[in-house]
């Protein structure tokens, strides 16, 4: 498989073989003795429209960690977006500059393909809006077969805000290639886990043995997961924000609930957590949101050195 | 009392769209930009609504004095029409005559309906894959959102 000059748009652009290829390369990427200078003279834009903190960053260490450097913006009101202008010419002013690569976060769904089409060089989704966050399901991937030893046949709940969390309709998506996946969306009504994932979950089911719940208490499932996925209740996506304050409270993780799990059952989260997860929960051998986050620049580092070249 | 008998007048170049679904005519007349072919062009568009047919009992029937309509243009009118039938006729004779295909893929003739997405924001044509013909269920190129039934808007040509 030759990944050079791919775009990463979409998890629903790689099929299952890729997506273990890829996954397999990270030991070899992380532990090459020449890593160093594996992107050495590459230099990779950044089109950051959205805030970000995880993915910037590790993307930018990432970069450097391969002897590459990074250039373009992270605030794109210090851009000429600023002026009213398109997210097409920025890509092209930006695709003219010599870059190799080009990693793009945005808030509005699909401008990562448009992105792809505007530019020559390849492109990263870092993000865009509440649609696609592959390099955060990979990384979660990542991380779900690093403590499980497989993707098969696992039991996988995800809480919190399934509406528009992107990492969840994502992962869910990308579970769904496996076989015999359980797959368990907790959530408040509101924030329930879009139709049109929960129909793919409906058809995909008889393919591959997947099956799928859907409910509203962390307390009926947390003895039954291989992997619990918290998310946050995202505010600046909900239109009432005294609804926020609401779920928040009702969808948080205590040590205590853990005592009926099974003993590799690990917690993760995508991060930035808020108040779903409490701090006792740290402690715990179930939590595993921090190594996840560090698997982010595993999984970075390894897709950059895939899709320049520098590893076959 | 004597049935009656309104019909288009025969056209002697140009194409028929025949077995639209009754009350659809306008829709793909719309879909189709006819009211601009027509404008640039100053040809004859006939639009005929409610005609009796013996296996639809009513239909809707479109008679275009033009041939610039390629056979992809008018597959789109499978998604409103699936049984339409077209007919090419040049100089009084048919030329050829098909049913619609309903396209893997669609051109910027719908809008998306996730107010999210880049192609209501940017000046960026839609683009659209065809998820399931029956019933025709779309998925937008860009923003990966799958749609049906009602939310399925086509945009107006002016």
């Amino acid at each position: 498989m030759d990944f050079e000059g791919k775009d990463i748009i979409s998890m629903n652009d790689l099929t299952r073989e890729e997506i273990d290829e890829i996954l397999l390369k990270v030991p070899d990427v992380c532990n090459h003795p020449d890593k160093k200078s594996l992107c050495k003279d590459k230099v990779s834009a950044m089109l950051f429209f959205e805030p970000s903190t995880r993915t910037r960053t590790s993307f930018e260490v990432a970069m450097r960690n391969l002897g590459g450097t990074v250039g373009g913006f992270f605030d794109a009101n210090i851009t000429s977006v600023v002026k009213e202008e398109s997210l097409w010419d920025t890509v092209k002013m930006h695709d003219g500059y010599g870059f190799h690569v080009m990693v793009i976060r945005h808030p509005l769904k699909g401008a990562s393909r448009l992105a792809a089409e505007a530019a020559e060089i390849p492109v990263i989704n870092a993000g865009d809006g509440p649609n696609q966050h592959p390099t955060q399901t990979l990384l979660d991937l990542y991380s779900i077969k690093e403590t499980q030893g497989t993707l098969d046949g696992l039991t996988v709940a995800m809480v919190g805000d399934l509406a528009n969390g992107r990492t969840v309709h994502s992962l869910t998506e990308a579970l769904l290639k496996y076989d015999n996946c359980h797959l368990i969306f907790i959530s408040p009504r509101d924030l329930a886990m879009p139709r049109f994932i929960v129909d793919k979950c409906k058809k995909v089911s008889s393919e591959t043995g997947s099956s799928f719940t859907e409910g509203t208490r962390i307390e009926d499932y947390v003895a039954d997961v291989d992997i619990l996925y918290m998310t946050r209740i995202q505010k600046e996506r909900l239109l009432e924000r005294t609804a926020a304050e609401k779920f928040r409270s009702i969808y948080r993780l205590e040590a205590g609930m853990l005592k009926n799990s099974k003993p590799h059952m690990k917690v993760m989260h995508p991060l930035p957590r808020v108040t779903e997860i409490a701090q006792d929960v740290d402690a715990t051998h179930h939590a595993y949101y921090f190594q996840q986050a560090r698997n982010g620049l595993f999984v970075r580092e390894t897709l950059l050195a895939l899709i320049l070249g520098a590893v076959k | 009392m004597n049935q009656r008998t309104v019909t288009i007048a025969k056209i002697k170049t140009g194409i028929v769209i025949d077995h639209i679904p009754s009350g659809k005519a306008y829709l793909i007349s719309q879909v189709l930009g006819l009211n601009a072919l027509a404008r640039e062009t100053g040809d004859i568009i006939a639009i005929g609504i409610n005609f009796e047919s013996p296996s639809m009992k009513k239909k809707d029937i479109i008679k275009v004095e033009n041939l610039s309509l390629t056979r992809d243009m008018l597959n789109v009118v499978a998604l409103i029409a699936p049984i339409a039938t077209i007919t090419r006729i040049e100089d009084g004779e048919v030329i050829e005559k098909h049913k619609v295909e309903t396209p893997t893929r669609i051109g910027d003739i719908v809008l998306c309906p996730d107010r999210f997405c880049v192609t209501n924001h940017e000046q960026v044509p839609g683009k659209f894959d065809v998820v399931t013909k029956d019933p025709l269920m779309l998925k937008c190129y860009y923003c990966e959102t799958e749609f049906f039934g009602p939310l399925i808007k086509y945009k107006e040509k002016n």
